[in-house]
């Protein structure tokens, strides 16, 4: 089967709404945490999350877009999603290809119109311009609207996995013959429907939050979106032959020195598993053994060894269920762990976004060879003893892990790997 | 309110409030163990839920799971602290 | 390739040959007993969660390698009634269970959680082709994973809002009824005692009349069908996209309409496959089956399987 590789990445997020901002907070350990009260909801201001300072209305005027109903989710799809076929250099033509697929994953999608959906679901709803925003489907089905997509298209929800199965899915639609090039990813926006969930839930912290420390005291929300730009070996190696790729920009990001078919790549997916855990609706087993599983199946798939890992971006959303199981199935995996983070300790909680953020940050790490600290952590879990990256650091990078897992024990774990 | 009547009246929310619909008010006893598949085979979900309960019911404010877990073992527990606790 | 072994539905007739019609213009599917599903579960359940666990319960018995679901409206249900506990209680102390339940993967998670099953899982949300991208992703998986086997369904309820939204929005005219359903296949790659097999799954997007008309020629390469299970549901607006697969048809190709039977709803497909392997009387004779769905407009699938029993 095909190998598959990256050949473009948009991202936005609380710490940068392009590749290089979200890289450059990562690096200097700055956190987009904030009480900053952007969103409609008693929460606003009291409980911390990884919020954008951008209006959705400046982001309409942005993309030109005047219909009320394409919803903060699906705008910030649209950033994420823009900046990735232009990193690519995929031309609005070859968008059109019937081969040319669209894998989307969203939690939230249009709930983020929390009022409005109560507003259409108590009176009349007849020249409501939301009607069909409110599911999450609406965002993929945009994206493929504007710009004119025929192809295979489709939106995952598996709450906080959702866009790491959606590169999963992506990377084995070309894998099976089935595309030629995948866009894949996620968003989601902060929503008043999912801050009163998650509270309902218990599991939000009123501080910035602190993932595997010992007195972690829950997740943050965030928001944000990225997509990957996925493509084959032979699509590579085809438009080698064609004399390189039409149209599209370098981008100041930069890219990875390696090569497939001529074409400048960021990394190749060389791993993927997706396993259940089976054993709660809203909690993982304490031994964690969906995120066991899920990590020793991405290991296999990719042929590697535990030791050949050398950073493991994780799921790390410092509740105190997550990163207890989470550690012990690391610790059951690796035994030794390699040198591991939670990046949610910089953007939040993003749900539907979370693993292609993860996943493009996973990317930067073998990109730029370094390791990211974990932010707000002191003292280790008791009882386990393991650390986070404290200090952001240069170091050889081959292989990089990232995982998630969300409710529904819905685990996904996913291997980049440099192609240097 | 007499306590055998709160007892009551309290199977009778949980009941409901859980939509335990195969469940009677006389098939829980006061001291049978609300969590476990010994007792009544509630989970993590339903003592948020409960938690929810005594506060929409009875006025009371449990800040936790943590503190949760030491009112929510049976009836009686639930019971007293209803007695001792609440504002409604 | 991809063989149905074993297949389960909800939906809301009772005699295929002699199909009840909709009231108030919804076809509401006719529940089972849910014998099956464990009280304490059972009690939290959404219709859509309760029918698409129902219907796969019956299959987990032949210990699928994984689970994957396609629903349309997901959660919506739930969702509302927890976001009038939002606003009843002014974001004050709510109950979870609800909003746990609201998640789009609640049934395929729940159906993990009752056999305790460790494998692949997963759920689409795609409107009219989430029941097809979970199709094809066992179709991918079991080329990847030979011998292995998958349970893939389709589930969706009519949902009041979600019926009200599409009224409002001009999707039930001219005759055009809501339904619901849930159904479920138990699939491998083992042709040996299977009811079917599907050879072609093909999903596409848009108003462009020449990518569906390419996607069918290329499909029909193969063989012709010898039934169109069309979901032609009656809209005027849709009726180019029938008219077109039509044409492409041999002259002996029979014509079945399946929306009287289960009414329009996102994964109303799943429902059309089942009757594709379950065919009542004469018709049943038929064997190589071509399915096609336009959920919206623009959203199409095209289904090939033949018939092995």
């Amino acid at each position: 089967m095909s190998r598959v590789f990256v050949t473009g990445i948009g991202i936005i997020s609380a710490v940068g709404s392009t590749l290089m901002e979200n890289r450059s907070a990562l690096a200097a350990g700055r956190s987009g945490i904030s009480f900053a009260a952007t969103l409609s909801s008693r929460y606003a201001g009291v409980l911390p999350c990884g919020s954008i300072g951008t209006s959705t209305d400046e982001w309409r005027e942005q993309f030109r877009i005047d219909h009320p109903g394409i919803t903060r989710t699906t705008l910030l799809a649209l950033h994420a999603f823009s900046d990735a076929i232009a990193d690519a250099g995929l031309s609005d033509v070859s968008l059109r290809d019937p081969r040319v697929a669209l894998v989307g994953a969203t939690t939230v999608g249009g709930m983020c119109l929390t009022d409005e959906l109560y507003r259409d679901t108590t009176r009349s709803c007849d020249n409501s311009p939301y009607l069909s925003s409110y599911d999450c489907a609406s965002v993929h089905l945009f994206l493929q609207s504007r710009y004119g997509m025929t192809g295979l298209g489709t939106t995952i929800n598996t709450a906080c996995s959702s866009s790491a199965n959606a590169i999963q899915y992506g990377a084995r639609l070309i894998r099976n013959g089935l595309a030629t090039t995948v866009i894949a990813g996620g968003a989601d926006s902060l929503a008043k429907f999912t801050i009163n969930g998650f509270h309902a839930l218990q599991i939000l912290s009123p501080k910035p939050c602190r993932p595997f420390d010992r007195d972690r005291s829950g997740l943050n929300l965030g928001e944000g979106a990225a997509f990957l730009v996925l493509e084959g070996e032979e699509v590579l190696a085809g438009k080698e032959a064609a004399g390189g790729r039409a149209g599209g920009k370098e981008t100041a990001g930069g890219r990875a020195a390696g090569r497939a078919g001529g074409k400048p790549i960021y990394a190749e997916l060389t791993g993927y598993c997706n396993t259940n855990d089976a054993f709660h609706p809203s909690a993982l087993s304490l031994t964690g053994d969906g995120p066991f599983l899920a990590m020793q199946g991405a290991l296999q798939s990719a042929g590697l060894k535990p030791a050949d890992i050398d950073f493991i971006n994780t799921h790390g959303t410092a509740t105190e269920n997550n990163d207890e199981a989470e550690g012990r199935a690391m610790l059951r995996v690796f035994g030794e762990l390699p040198p591991f983070a939670s990046t949610k300790s910089y953007t939040g909680h993003t749900l539907g976004a979370a693993g292609a953020i993860e996943a493009v940050y996973s990317i930067l790490s073998i990109r730029h060879q370094e390791l990211y600290a974990s932010l707000n952590f002191a003292e280790p879990i008791e009882d386990m003893g393991i650390r986070p990256v404290q200090v952001f650091r240069q170091h050889a990078v081959r292989h990089v892990m990232s995982n998630s897992f969300g409710f529904g024990g819905n685990c996904t774990s996913l291997i980049f790997s440099n192609v240097n | 309110m007499e306590t055998t009547e709160l007892k009551q009246q309290l199977k009778r929310q949980i009941i409901e409030f859980l939509n335990l619909t195969d469940t009677t008010p006389e098939s829980i006893q006061d001291d049978k163990p609300l969590f476990g598949d010994e007792g009544l085979g509630l989970d993590s979900i339903d003592s948020l839920e409960l938690i929810v309960l005594l506060n929409r019911e009875y006025g009371i404010v449990i800040k936790d799971l943590k503190e949760g877990r030491k009112v929510l073992v049976d009836v009686n527990s639930m019971v007293d602290y209803i007695e001792k606790h609440r504002t409604k | 390739m991809l063989y149905i072994h074993h297949t389960s539905c909800i939906y809301p007739q009772k005699e295929l040959d002699q199909p009840a019609g909709p009231v108030d213009n919804k076809l509401m599917a006719a529940e089972p007993g849910y014998e099956g599903i464990p009280g304490n579960m059972l009690r939290r359940m959404s219709k859509s969660v309760r029918m698409g666990i129902g219907a796969a319960l019956p299959l987990l018995k032949y210990s699928p390698d994984g689970i994957l679901i396609g629903t349309g409206y997901g959660g919506m249900e739930d969702s509302v009634r927890f976001l009038n506990q939002i606003i009843g209680y002014d974001e004050g102390i709510l109950t979870p269970g609800t909003f746990v339940q609201s998640t789009a993967n609640a049934i395929a998670s729940q159906l993990g959680l009752l056999h305790h099953n460790r494998g692949y899982n997963i759920t689409y949300v795609s409107r009219g082709l989430s029941f097809e991208s979970a199709l094809l992703d066992a179709a991918m998986l079991v080329r990847e994973h030979p011998g292995s086997s998958w349970l893939v369904g389709g589930v969706d309820e009519i949902s009041d809002h979600h019926y009200r939204f599409e009224c409002a929005e001009g999707w039930y005219k001219e005759g055009v009824v809501a339904g619901e359903g849930a159904a479920a296949f138990l699939l491998n790659d083992r042709p040996a005692g299977a009811l079917a097999r599907i050879s072609k799954i093909v999903l596409r997007g848009g108003e462009n009349e020449e990518v569906l008309k390419s996607a069918l020629t290329g499909l029909l390469d193969d063989y012709p069908p010898d039934l169109l299970l069309s979901g032609e549901n009656g809209d005027s607006r849709a009726r180019n996209w029938y008219r077109i697969v039509e044409s492409l048809m041999a002259p002996d190709t029979g014509i079945m309409r399946f929306k009287n039977l289960c009414g329009e709803y996102p994964t109303a497909s799943a429902f059309a496959l089942w009757l594709a392997c379950n065919l009542p009387g004469a018709l049943s004779e038929r064997r190589h089956i071509l399915i096609y769905n336009n959920y919206k407009l623009t959203q199409h699938s095209l289904i090939l399987l033949e018939r092995l029993l």
